[in-house]
């Protein structure tokens, strides 16, 4: 009896662990990283409109300086490929955790300077701030995201 | 009996078609190469002069020598089908020029690289920070489509220029008719006297070069439309830290 209930409590947990980190992180991490693509986009467009509105800027700063302390937590173990063939999550994530970390820090760390220089409103510092947010989002990718060309 | 003394080649192909077709050879290849390898910013360099050559090609084939002319080469299904139906016949009258069905592969071809252009033009990199300089014109969603258009486009460009080579060696081998040589020298002779092309005056192709470049530069700078957009142009663009 005892087994049939560790079994039954077993068949029942395996699929709920397998669920809590199986399809769920995949699109949390999606939607996180959208969030972010669609905020670099949208202050890219004001810098390009050649009358950039401050008030938007700062909008999509929050979102990116909200977003950016999610990402490290998203990558559980056994997150990579194996349980997505979809994921461009590279190997190297789990292989060289310290470096990934260090990546995940550059991104915290020019978001919030960014956000930062979005509230004093001078815009070769908002615009030069933006700049070393995309270099970090690069940084990551360039080693830890399968390129998709 | 004697061989016909040869007749003297004509001039088939201009320079300005040589040289917009071997240069889309040369930029496929780079375009592809600096895609795979992630250069977006050479890649953005070498789009905007397939785009300037596009157009070139386009306004010649408008005003260009008669060979490059779409009003010489377009044709309708029914010479199309009496085309296919005298390739059977080792004795049809040569084409000078594009043939019937050439001419739409012509068309195909041109227009397979010029939506390929155009959707690099508005699309992003997949963190929607390296885009292409019309990407501030489309919505987030409309360039995540045109990203994927495009990756799907290099591999219809890549069929067509393979269905491009076999017709070429299917001329070469069965019909014994040398395509490439022509394409290289720009001459040809015909077995029989043809009527030679017109070919069009080097300013007037000098005038549709610094015309499409115009249009490419403009383009290049993200269209701006006043004053202000283009100064926003020329600063560093903040995203590109390529
Ligand atoms: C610490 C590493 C890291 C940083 C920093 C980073 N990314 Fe990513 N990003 C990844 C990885 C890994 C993936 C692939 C995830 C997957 O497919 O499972 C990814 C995927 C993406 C995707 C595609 C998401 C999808 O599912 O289609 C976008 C968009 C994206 N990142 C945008 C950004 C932006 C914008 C920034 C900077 C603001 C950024 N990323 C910073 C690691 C990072
Ligand atoms: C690699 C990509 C290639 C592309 C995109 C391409 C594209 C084109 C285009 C657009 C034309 C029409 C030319 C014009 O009138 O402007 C053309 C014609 C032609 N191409 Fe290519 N080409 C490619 C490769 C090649 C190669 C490798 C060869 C030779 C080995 C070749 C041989 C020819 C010839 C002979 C014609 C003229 C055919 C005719 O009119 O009967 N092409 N090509």
């Amino acid at each position: 009896m005892k087994l049939a209930h560790t079994a039954l409590i077993a068949a029942l947990l395996v699929p709920a662990v397998a669920f809590a980190a199986g399809p769920n992180i995949y699109k949390a991490r999606h939607d996180n990283f959208e969030a972010m693509g669609r905020a670099m986009k949208g202050t890219a467009d004001q810098f390009k409109s050649g009358n950039p509105d401050i008030a938007v800027i700062r909008a999509n700063a929050a979102v990116l300086a909200a977003a950016a302390p999610k990402v490290a937590g998203m990558f559980p173990k056994g997150t990579g490929v194996e349980g997505n063939p979809k994921s461009e999550a590279l190997p190297a994530i789990w292989q060289k955790p310290a470096d990934f970390a260090a990546a995940n820090k550059r991104l915290v760390d020019a978001t919030k300077a960014f956000q930062a220089a979005t509230a004093t409103g001078d815009m070769t510092a908002v615009q030069g701030a933006f700049g070393a947010v995309g270099g970090s989002c690069k940084n990551c990718h360039e080693s830890f995201r399968k390129p998709r060309a | 009996m004697t061989d016909p003394a040869p007749l003297p080649a004509v001039r088939l192909w201009d320079l300005p078609v040589r040289l917009v077709h071997w240069s889309f050879v040369v930029l496929l290849v780079a375009l592809w190469a600096s895609a795979e390898n992630g250069a977006i910013g050479l890649h953005k360099t070498l789009g905007l002069i397939a785009l300037a050559l596009l157009v070139f090609r386009l306004l010649w084939g408008l005003v260009g020598s008669s060979t490059a002319r779409f009003a010489g080469f377009i044709k309708g299904p029914a010479s199309v089908r009496q085309y296919l139906r005298g390739l059977r016949d080792p004795h049809h009258a040569p084409v000078v020029g594009h043939n019937p069905l050439g001419g739409w592969s012509v068309i195909a071809l041109l227009g397979l690289l010029g939506g390929q252009v155009a959707l690099g033009l508005v699309t992003q990199d997949t963190d929607g920070v390296e885009s292409g300089p019309l990407n501030h014109l489309v919505s987030y969603d409309t360039a995540e489509l045109a990203r994927e258009l495009h990756e799907l486009g290099f591999n219809l460009i890549l069929a067509f220029v393979a269905l491009h080579l076999a017709a070429i060696a299917y001329y070469r081998v069965i019909k014994r008719d040398n395509l490439i040589a022509p394409m290289i020298t720009g001459r040809r002779s015909y077995a029989v006297p043809v009527t030679a092309p017109t070919i069009a005056p080097w300013w007037r192709a000098a005038l549709c070069a610094a015309l499409a470049a115009a249009l490419a530069g403009w383009i290049a700078l993200g269209a701006p439309r006043s004053a202000a957009e283009l100064k926003a142009s020329q600063e560093p663009p903040p995203a590109d830290y390529m």
